[in-house]
């Protein structure tokens, strides 16, 4: 009776349980197919990038004709000239700039403050990711000797309500105003002037003049997180009491005719809308006038794409300007990429013949420069260090871009500099029009995408299914695994001769399905370590006076010695009762749980940094689904098996970080001149932004390559 | 040999008592680092109705004389108020805020893993008797059997999600204290013991009301057994086996073994009713007296319980509940509200007729399933089935998925913060993103009671095996 009930749901099980038993039957079919179309879905992202377009429609970009005139370009002049005379002066004690564009910013009528800050050391904040931006950060230690001072300048919108507010930044080094800051100032000056006149104006214009002696992004930063955490009376007694408040605005007040409108207090305006960074760069360019576009913010977060869409619909559209984003150089002089276009190319050819509708093919040059750029994308999010002062912007919810606006010859020449200006300056008054239409926050379009060109993207919903289908082999590998560790299982014979032996066996045996707790014990070691390798370096970093290959060299030996040491703590008095006797097969056991750990961390970093994740499955994928022990393969003395040897050992030489990125970087940028302590210089800054690919490759991948490593060494 | 097996379990003891003292000094490190991990305010630790800040705001209304549940932040009970609300007020200089109240949780966690552990070794010792009884004798004298009871301590101490609650400040381990105290009386047939259980476990978080059905078995049955059935086969094989003119005298003795623990005995039963009925008026008397001024019991109910069943707080929380009720159009609302927690209602008779005979294992998938279905859950109530699920480890070591639960758990417990910090912080996710991981983690909750009851019921058909061949073959 009992046997019959047995016997009766094995016959027919549920569909999708025998879809389930078929792909975990055929895993090595499927994880092949996976990862190749995975790789190769990855190659026709440039193909199945769409053309963008303005999904909000509110914003009308370009509808209004551009008020910014030749006036407005003496006023920019009028600036530079006194800029760059200041310059030329020896007594450059820095706050003479900054007084002398407060005044003119006071006589266009604008309410002026300037704010200090003190430039901080980058700290390592591992969790910094998981709280609030800057959460805790009044404890943090500053430096009393330098400061920076900022100038900010405010026009209150004749027909808002001072709730929201668009901020153009212009970051200049104050000790020496060079050519091109001294341009972006200008022609930010004369936007700023063209605005106090004008009646459409519905949100407030923060003009916030960076100082950038410490660095652009630590001016900017500085200001938002005075901007968003008002500083009460208790607490800007402690300050006063780290830092003595020195008379820089009394200093500043002197002999300034412009005293009555310079503020003491922290100025503010509202929400901010969108945030511009206006930088200027002369003479590089060959064919015409340019304009650079970055993004990327902190753990490749982006701006909202309708931001990029409008400055680059003006700039083409509008001001005749070729916008550019970054691409990888190397890539398009890449032989392979070339072919492989061409390849796609008459493909292309071939569907339209077949049927005009299909229109997938792209040319080959734009795919290689799709390529490259996509390339560029990947890896600047992937770094999730942010590439300009856009980024600070980026932590408070806020739509920020870095706009470096590069003319075609240097700009000696006054009429042309004068048709730069104009062009610049109409640019900027286009762009702050249209967003001075949006009604709320961007909201319509993607915050997830990659960029293959400016006008091109590819969104979320398609990038993420060459990242799926990477890993989509992982779990399914790692049920087959498991499925065999168990049924190998000798102690499961069906002959036995009396029933009730029979009985008592089946209860007695270990159970089962307890098995994978030891392997998943040892994972879960094995990732602790990883945490603890993750944090050496803070430690390590108080080491005073340190080149980054001694470092190196201290993390990499604390890290190795705390390996066993971490597995004689835990694993000894882990181990409860008896320690179950090393079979042949618990490395498939073990594989299986680091497959499933991989898989865990690729999909979790996928929702975090999706470039980090999708470069990450590149590397870790194959090496995990590929080892085996070594032993094994060797012992049967057939070429496929061999083959597979050399594969292990290729793939768990380039799993490993340092390797995998000495690798990398000599493919990228040629191997000369490469030394051991550049890895950990690289890793130091991308700590210091506390980007999450540092825990990304300190807890995912270095423990799971060691696993891979244990796996292919692994006695049986 | 004697010698080697007593050091062997010293050892184990030993083993045993290290790592309850390596889990009170994580929690007290943790406890020191309350700024950099700031779980209090993690949607998954603190509930409205456990979070601990909540309280505090009470007691602070109410030491100014006012309506602890004026404006809608607290719903907890007075009771709990003025046992922690003086602890949440007393500062220590240099020590973080609210220690007291932490080492309060932590003096709970580790009362609740004591109880647990008593409450393991009942449970053990029950399952040897009966598998003696049904002459299983191989099997119960094996060293296979896993001390479930330290392994379900343990398992309590340790899990994740029991350090993040009790760290965290929410007051879940004080409940899951009522619930384990409860239990534990149960099992030792102490009615009082049970009755108070059960009734600062409903007063606190009313969910464990249903745990009454699981309790009577307990005291009227006894602890987990095998099905009666087999008791009843077993006997009917000895007794066909004996030659007639003994028949008598073995049968008396048979049937005098089998039925010891299967009558039920109706005296602590009643006891326990009498005694539940005592402590809730006592209970409600203190409630009266510390709400007299503030509205009296009604209000208290309906700022409470009220407060529970209608879903007043759409939050977000690991539960599907808020999501569906912020979406649902406001005249369904009532409809729904039935719904879900009759959904919780319909399970239990079924439950029950099916699962009788292992009324601890019944109240595990009570606790599970409401836990599932409640309106505010946290990861506390997890941590407490989680805990409860260790008690049978040795039934349930044939458990399918188990693999797959695990991975399951670890993968959606660090999804969520992910997913909120997307949607609350970084503005690029929404609603949706959170309420995925919501679903997911309540798909992993079902599988688990599905697959855990469908193991113990497979381990039961296992005994039952050895007995119909044994039957088969004599007839």
């Amino acid at each position: 009776m009992a046997e019959s009930e047995a016997e009766v749901p094995k016959a027919k099980p549920r569909p999708i349980v025998r879809l389930g038993i078929f792909l975990i039957s055929h895993s090595c079919l499927f994880s092949v197919i996976c990862c190749t179309a995975g790789v190769l879905t990855l190659l026709l992202l440039p193909v199945l990038a769409k053309n963008t377009y303005i999904s909000e429609n509110a914003l009308m970009p370009g509808s209004a004709n551009p008020m910014f005139s030749s006036q407005e370009v003496s006023e920019a002049n009028r600036l530079v000239k006194s800029l760059t005379s200041l310059d030329s002066k020896p007594v450059g004690s820095g706050i003479e700039s900054q007084r002398l564009i407060a005044e003119y910013m006071s006589d266009l009528g604008a309410e002026i403050s300037y704010h200090k800050f003190y430039p901080r050391s980058n700290q390592f904040h591992p969790l910094h990711f998981f709280s609030y931006p800057d959460s805790g950060s009044t404890r943090e230690n500053v430096s009393c000797i330098s400061h920076g001072l900022n100038t900010v300048g405010i026009i209150r919108a004749p027909r808002g309500d001072g709730k929201e507010a668009i901020v153009l930044v212009t970051p200049y080094n104050s000790l020496k105003v060079g050519p091109g800051e001294a341009l972006s100032l200008g022609i930010a000056y004369s936007v700023f002037s063209l605005l106090t006149q004008v009646t459409w104006l519905a949100k407030d214009i923060i003009w916030l003049v960076a100082d950038s002696r410490y660095g652009e992004y630590a001016a900017v930063n500085a200001w938002l997180r005075d901007y968003h955490m008002p500083v009460f009376s208790g607490l800007s007694a402690l300050k006063a009491e780290i830092c003595p408040v020195s008379n820089v605005h009394n200093e500043l007040k002197e002999n300034s005719v412009t005293e009555r409108k310079i503020n003491d207090g922290f100025r503010r305006a509202g929400t901010m809308a969108t945030a511009l960074v206006i930088k200027v760069t002369d003479g590089s360019e060959h064919f015409e006038d340019s304009l650079s576009i970055y993004a990327e913010a902190s753990n490749g977060q982006m701006p909202n794409l309708d931001l990029i869409n409008i400055v680059n619909y003006l700039a083409v559209h509008r001001q005749g300007l070729r916008v550019k984003v970054e691409k990888m150089r190397s890539l398009i002089n890449c032989k392979w990429l070339k072919i492989l276009g061409e390849i796609l190319q008459s493909l292309g050819h071939v569907a339209k013949s077949l049927n005009p509708q299909w229109k997938f093919g792209i040319p080959a040059k734009d795919y290689v420069e799709g390529a490259a750029t996509l390339a560029s994308s990947l890896y600047y999010q992937a770094l999730g260090v942010p590439t300009g002062p856009h980024g600070a912007f980026r932590d408070y919810e806020i739509d920020a871009i870095t706009m470096e606006i590069s003319s075609r010859v240097a700009l000696n020449n006054k009429a042309r500099k004068n048709d730069f200006l104009l062009r610049g300056g109409r640019l900027i008054e286009g762009v702050i029009r249209t967003v001075n239409n949006l009604l709320e926050k961007f909201h319509q379009s993607f915050f997830l995408y990659l960029l293959t060109s400016p006008s091109k993207f590819v969104s979320v919903g398609v990038y993420m299914i060459a990242f799926a289908l990477l890993v989509a082999s992982l779990p399914v590998v790692a049920a087959s695994l498991y499925a065999d560790a168990h049924k190998v299982d000798p102690s499961f014979g069906i002959d036995k001769s009396t029933p009730q032996a029979s009985a008592t066996d089946e209860l007695s045996i270990t159970p089962r399905s307890c098995k994978w707790l030891n392997a998943a014990k040892k994972v879960f070691l094995v990732h602790l370590w990883g945490a603890v390798v993750s944090f050496l370096p803070y430690f390590i970093c108080q080491i005073p006076s340190c080149t980054p290959t001694t470092s190196f060299v201290v993390w990499v030996l604390l890290s190795s010695f705390s390996l066993p040491i971490l597995s004689l703590i835990l694993g000894s008095s882990f181990s409860y009762g008896r320690p179950s006797q090393p079979q042949k097969r618990d490395w498939t056991l073990l594989k299986s749980v680091t497959i499933s750990a991989a898989f865990i961390g690729l999909c979790l970093m996928s929702v975090i940094n999706f470039a980090t994740a999708e470069i990450g499955a590149l590397l870790m994928v194959p090496m995990c689904l590929m080892a085996q022990p070594l032993k094994l393969d060797i012992r049967s003395r057939k070429l496929r098996k061999f083959l597979r040897v050399a594969c292990n050992l290729a793939l768990g030489f380039l799993g490993f970080p340092p390797a995998g990125f000495f690798v990398l970087k000599g493919a990228f940028e040629g191997f000369g001149g490469i030394t051991v302590g550049d890895f950990w210089s690289w890793l130091e800054s991308i700590w210091s932004w506390s980007s999450a690919t540092y825990l990304y490759i300190g807890m995912v991948h270095l423990p799971c390559w060691v696993l891979c490593i244990h796996v292919l060494f692994h006695p049986c | 040999m004697e010698p080697k097996e007593q050091s062997k379990e010293k050892k184990e003891k030993l083993w045993f008592w290290n790592w309850v003292i390596a889990s009170v000094i994580f929690r007290l490190v943790l406890i020191y680092f309350p700024k950099n991990l700031n779980l209090a305010s993690r949607p998954e630790v603190s509930t409205p109705l456990t979070s601990l800040r909540r309280l505090a705001e009470g007691y602070w209304l109410k030491q100014l004389s006012m309506s602890p549940y004026a404006g809608s932040m607290y719903h907890g009970s007075p009771l709990l108020l003025s046992l922690l609300g003086p602890l949440t007020v007393k500062r220590i200089e240099g020590q973080p805020d609210h220690l007291l109240c932490s080492l309060v949780f932590v003096i709970a966690d580790i009362v609740n893993a004591m109880l647990i552990r008593a409450t393991g070794q009942n449970l053990q010792m029950e399952y040897t008797r009966s598998l003696k009884l049904l002459d299983h004798v191989k099997l119960s004298e094996k060293p296979e059997i896993i001390p479930s009871g330290d392994i379900a301590a343990l398992v309590y101490l340790w899990n994740p999600f029991t350090i993040v609650a009790c760290v965290g400040l929410s007051t879940s381990p004080i409940e899951n204290l009522a619930i384990i105290l409860s239990l534990y009386g149960a099992c030792k047939r102490q009615a009082p013991l049970a009755a108070f259980g059960w009734v600062i476990a409903t007063h606190l978080s009313l969910y464990p009301a249903i745990l009454i059905i699981p309790m009577i078995l307990l005291l009227g049955y006894g602890t987990d057994t095998p099905p009666r059935k087999l008791f009843l086969q077993r006997r009917n094989v000895e007794v066909g086996d004996n030659p007639p003119n003994d028949r008598c005298c073995e049968r008396e003795e048979v049937v005098h073994r089998s039925e010891v623990p299967h009558v039920f005995s109706w005296r602590p039963v009643i006891h326990f009713f009498c005694w539940t009925s005592l402590w809730s008026v006592y209970v409600l008397v203190l409630c009266g007296i510390s709400v007299k001024q503030y509205g009296g019991l009604w209000e208290l109910f309906k700022r409470t319980y009220g407060f529970m069943l209608t879903v007043q707080d759409l939050s977000p929380n690991i539960g599907v509940l808020w999501y569906f009720f912020a979406e649902v159009f406001d005249f369904f609302r009532n409809f729904f509200l039935i719904v879900f927690h009759g959904n919780i209602l319909f399970m239990m008779l079924p439950l029950a007729i099916r699962l009788k005979h292992r009324p601890c294992f019944l109240a595990f998938v009570y606790i599970a399933i409401s836990s599932m279905l409640k309106s505010y859950p946290s990861v506390g109530d997890s941590a407490l089935y989680l805990g409860l699920l260790g008690l049978f480890v040795n039934e349930l070591a044939d458990m399918q998925f188990s693999f797959f639960l695990f991975c399951g758990y670890v993968g959606v417990s660090l999804l969520s913060p992910v997913m909120h910090n997307l949607w609350i912080w970084r503005g690029t996710g929404n609603a949706n993103f959170y309420f995925a991981t919501a679903m997911a983690y309540a798909c992993l909750q079902i599988i688990l009671v599905v697959e855990s009851v469908s193991a113990m019921l497979n381990h039961d058909r296992k005994l039952r095996k050895p007995l119909t061949e044994l039957q088969d073959g004599k007839n």
